[in-house]
């Protein structure tokens, strides 16, 4: 990094860019979160079922956003695992009425925390519990029951209930942004970081 | 350090490929790059290029590296930079086929098609047609359907391509996006057009009436693009080619009143379509070669070699209508023109290939020998270059077989270009005064025998032939003094030189040269015409096996009377292009000449069959027997074919008789014939038993009306008579001994003048035709052949009726 980029990033003049990885089952409406973080002017007026990945770029506080939108229909999940390496954060959007598939969900998960490129990096972790406004949606509290988030205990993780389609409570969760790293923590991991569990 | 220096040194080279020496692991390692956070298009950009230029350089990527380095390019997406988003579609269309999991970019491609940037949109839809297979197709159908009638013309096309593409993978998707490709045929960018046109034809090629719907609508309608008009005129002309009607169907006019069009390309198209129609008749051709002669003189080099190469073309199929352009012609071989320059750039190259000809192997000599003939053939102009060269190479060393395929290639070049004669005898004269293959001298010696006495100065050949006698072995010298002979009989001027050369041959100390010496030099003496063509100039008719046999029973029996020579079946000439004779004539057909095997012929095989039936011996020596001729339908009950066995004044008539009734037993199986005026019959042999499955063969033997050849040709009515008797399909035995008649009838049989006539060779064709005269009444007959549109299809009809052949390239 060049002199005139260090000064850039001091003064915060630069923007910060993290990759964050949009993963979840299909029909969980992850592309129409990553849709709602975008600007009004920006955003598509139809979501159709996503085919492989998308990728999206958006702002929120002060920094640049690079979403890769993965494809949760079963076919495609083993995909997602190849862009595990190089991202900065990881969104994970459940379908709170899908209570069927809740199961799935966390062996997906399971599986994703279990992986190699991620298990071992301190890399925070945003559950959205999308749909709350449909009838049979669980609370945000159950579903991080079942699926054990308390038992994360090396990541940084948030979970919220959303609805996607009107954008509650997506682009104003607290702490998505940038915070000021501490001292003795290594300034990237922790460039980013997510909610009220960690600060 | 040392790359340091390695870096210098390409310095210096200067100019020099810059991805010379890049390896594969080097780049997939530097493609690592891509998965960085912050893509920099400046770093990635000419990995990717690294990476094609590999690729395309036939460097293979196993899966998994294919796989790694297409991932890692997805993760470019991000980059909002336009030259590495347009090389990463190049890249997904590259690794495509070899990575697993490629329809992991599909979602991001439709963005990019479907988006505000065009520099994308374009490339974005030939990258996911090569990523897509045929289920994920239903995904994108409604994008590719939009994408057809897109304003923009580089994104109607690339779609329209694209679709194209896509045919062989799911035709059945493509097929409904008709109305789309419909509404883009009216676009009016050119191109759009003209890939509209083509994926329209390609959806309904197999639907014909859909496709004959198409070009009537379209032939009416005026296409603005000039490639599409082309690629309908190629639609029309095929549809033309299916379609029996005449050449006045409204196609054609299409194609005709294209003739006329603004565009050069279309009008050389509709001329080419013109000329390549194969029913073309030379009133129809006339306004196209004028067109094409018009673009000779046109003074752009493509127009110009185009319609060079097309006048080529209808100089074969209709040489008369060329002669008008030949001016035209004429001028551009003196012209800069490109095809000339292609020509001299060939023949240049031939010089290369002398220097580096001896240092490589036969085989491949010969395979340079047969390139060679193939270029004299298609260039005739060039031979005296081809000639030197060949020459040269016939000095070098080499086997047999490379020397032969030199000689022979110069033997086709003589054959093929009356110009190259002289030339070509020269070299192979040369050739065989140190020549150590005595075969090949045999060969060389025969060719000069029958070609020397056509050129200008025969005597020049003498001395060449004369020194083979002095110098070396018999058989050598054996085809020396028959080669001399000819010269002898040809030339009337030589005939005394010959006489003095032959006089020494006859002291030879070799039999074989004495005794042929001696037997020409009487020839030769008689000075009677007819002699010289048949003991000289003609070779041996008949064929060499039978001789043999006919010779051998003649020394075993009586030997009072002279062997006759006319027992001896004739030998089937081999390619029909060859010399004819239209009358046999009996008295002409002995002939000494070089001898070489022949496969024995169909009426040799006859000749033995039938001389074992009694009452056909007495005809005498079998003349010719006809193709077989198909009475019945294969999968009646009775399969009958015939084939006429046509002997000095009688005719026999065989009928194999196949019985495929597994419940009947046939016995005294015959046929009835009807002979027309002037035939009578004299004879039947009836087959006594036709069990099911077997061929019988029951005979006819019929006399020739007396003296009246047009009479000969008739038509018979043919009836096959027989009786059945019914018996069990598993043992074959009659169930009893009763059976009753039954007849089964057949087509008629004809008889025509082509199974009276046989294809003799002559050399000599015009004066045998003379001396023919003479002795046999000539036969004339108007044929009609107005139904023939061609010179090549008229002769090609004579010959099937006649059963004649073409007499010495007439």
């Amino acid at each position: 990094m060049g002199l005139f980029q260090k000064l850039a990033h001091f003064l915060g003049v630069k923007k910060r860019e993290v990759n964050v990885l949009v993963v979840g089952l299909n029909n969980s409406g992850k592309s129409t979160v990553v849709n709602k973080f975008k600007n009004e002017e920006e955003r598509v007026a139809e979501i159709v079922p996503t085919v492989g990945f998308s990728v999206e770029r958006f702002q929120n506080q002060n920094l640049a956003f690079t979403a890769f939108d993965m494809s949760g229909h079963g076919r495609y999940r083993d995909l997602w695992e190849h862009y595990y390496k190089d991202c900065n954060g990881i969104i994970f959007v459940i379908d709170s009425s899908d209570r069927l598939r809740l199961v799935v969900v966390k062996e997906e998960l399971d599986l994703l925390l279990q992986h190699p490129d991620i298990c071992n990096k301190k890399i925070p972790i945003l559950f959205f519990a999308n749909k709350m406004d449909s009838k049979e949606a669980l609370s945000s509290v159950k579903i991080a029951a079942a699926l054990g988030l308390d038992k994360i205990m090396d990541k940084p993780w948030h979970i919220s209930a959303s609805n996607a389609l009107t954008g509650a409570n997506i682009k104003n969760i607290q702490g998505i942004g940038m915070r000021r790293p501490r001292a003795g923590i290594n300034p990237r991991t922790f460039q980013f970081c997510f909610g009220s569990s960690y600060s | 350090m040392s790359s340091f220096k390695r870096d210098k040194k390409e310095e210096e080279d200067g100019g020099g490929n810059p991805f010379q020496n890049i390896e594969k692991t080097t780049v997939l390692q530097e493609a690592r790059t891509f998965n960085e956070t912050t893509v920099n298009p400046r770093k990635c950009t000419p990995i990717l290029t690294k990476l094609l230029y590999l690729l395309n350089q036939g460097e293979t990527l196993s899966v998994k590296e294919a796989t790694d380095v297409f991932f890692a390019m997805t993760k470019l997406f991000q980059s909002r930079d336009v030259i590495l988003r347009r090389m990463v579609y190049l890249g997904i269309k590259e690794l495509s086929s070899i990575a697993d999991d490629v329809i992991i970019v599909t979602s991001s491609l439709t963005k990019d098609m479907t988006g505000k940037e065009d520099l994308y949109r374009a490339a974005a839809i030939r990258a996911l047609c090569s990523i897509t297979d045929a289920t994920m197709l239903q995904a994108i159908e409604r994008y590719m359907k939009q994408a057809i009638v897109d304003r923009n013309p580089a994104v109607s096309s690339a779609a329209l391509v694209s679709s194209l593409h896509l045919t062989k993978l799911a035709p059945d998707v493509v097929k409904r996006w008709v109305n789309e490709a419909q509404e883009a045929v009216n676009s009016d960018n050119i191109m759009v057009q003209y890939h509209a046109l083509g994926l329209l034809y390609h959806i309904r090629k197999t639907d014909r009436l859909a496709v004959t719907k198409l070009v009537a609508k379209l032939t009416r309608m005026s296409l603005k693009s000039p490639y599409a008009v082309c690629m309908l005129i190629r639609i029309t002309a095929k549809l033309l080619e299916e379609e029996d009607s005449g050449n006045d169907s409204p196609y054609f006019d299409f194609i005709e009143s294209c003739l006329r069009h603004k565009s050069e390309m279309v009008v050389y198209e509709a001329a080419q379509a013109i000329v390549n129609l194969k029913r073309t008749t030379s009133r129809e051709l006339a306004p196209a070669i004028s067109v094409l002669q018009l673009f000779c003189g046109s003074p752009k080099p493509t127009l110009r070699f185009a319609a060079v190469r097309t006048l080529n073309q209808v100089a074969i199929s209709h040489p008369a209508a060329v002669t008008a352009c030949n001016l035209d012609l004429e001028n551009l071989i003196t012209d800069s023109n490109r095809s000339i320059a292609t020509l001299a750039i060939t023949t240049l190259l031939m010089k290369q290939i002398a220097t580096f000809v001896s240092e490589i192997s036969d085989e491949f000599k010969v395979v340079v020998v047969q390139a060679i003939r193939a270029l004299a053939l298609k260039f005739p102009r060039k031979h005296s270059v081809l000639m030197n060269f060949l020459s040269a190479m016939l000095r070098d060393e080499g086997g047999l077989e490379y020397k032969a395929s030199i000689a022979d290639t110069i033997i086709t070049i003589i054959e093929d270009n009356p110009e190259a004669k002289e030339t070509g005898l020269a070299h192979l004269c040369e050739f065989i005064e140190d020549c150590e293959h005595v075969s090949l001298a045999v060969r060389i010696l025969h060719l000069l025998g029958k070609e020397g006495p056509k050129t200008k100065q025969p005597s020049r050949y003498i001395r060449f032939i004369y020194n083979r006698v002095i110098l070396e072995c018999p058989s050598i010298r054996a085809a020396a003094v028959y080669a001399m002979a000819q010269f002898g009989a040809a030339c009337p001027d030589l005939l005394e030189n010959i006489q003095v050369l032959l006089a020494r041959c006859q002291m030879d100390s070799d039999d074989e040269v004495r005794d042929r010496a001696t037997f020409y030099s009487n020839i030769l003496n008689t000075q009677d015409k007819s002699l010289y063509n048949n003991y000289i100039l003609d070779s041996l008719q008949v064929s060499i096996p039978s001789l043999e046999r006919s010779l051998k029973e003649y020394i075993q029996g009586e030997t009072n009377e002279p062997f006759d020579i006319k027992i001896v079946p004739l030998v089937p000439i081999p390619s029909p292009e060859e010399r004819e004779v239209k009358h046999k004539s009996e008295g002409m057909l002995i002939s000494q000449g070089p001898i070489r095997p022949v496969p024995v012929s169909r009426e040799e095989n006859f000749t033995e069959k039938l001389s074992l039936i009694p009452g056909i011996q007495e005809l005498g020596p079998l003349f010719r027997s006809s193709e077989v001729v198909e009475l019945t339908e294969t999968e009646t009950e009775y399969f009958v074919r015939c084939i006429k066995h046509c002997y000095t004044n009688h005719v026999v008539l065989q009928f194999d008789c196949l019985n495929t009734l597994s419940d009947q037993l046939l016995e005294n199986v015959r046929v009835q014939l009807d002979p027309s005026e002037g035939y009578t019959i004299t004879d039947e042999i009836p087959c006594p038993k036709l069990p099911f499955n077997e061929t019988g063969t029951t005979y006819v033997i019929l006399k020739f009306p007396e003296n009246d050849l047009p009479n000969s040709i008739g038509t018979f009515g043919a009836v096959l008579k027989f009786i059945v008797k019914d018996c069990d399909p598993t043992t074959g035995l009659p169930d009893t001994d009763e059976g009753y008649d039954d007849e089964y009838i057949l087509e008629d049989l004809e008889i025509t003048l082509g199974d009276q006539i046989q294809r003799i060779s002559k050399v000599n064709w015009g004066a045998a035709w003379e001396e023919a005269a003479s002795s046999y009444i000539e036969m004339e007959d108007t044929y009609s052949l107005s139904s023939m549109n061609t010179l090549d299809e008229a002769v090609k009809n004579i010959i099937q009726f006649l059963g004649l052949q073409p007499a010495e390239q007439n």
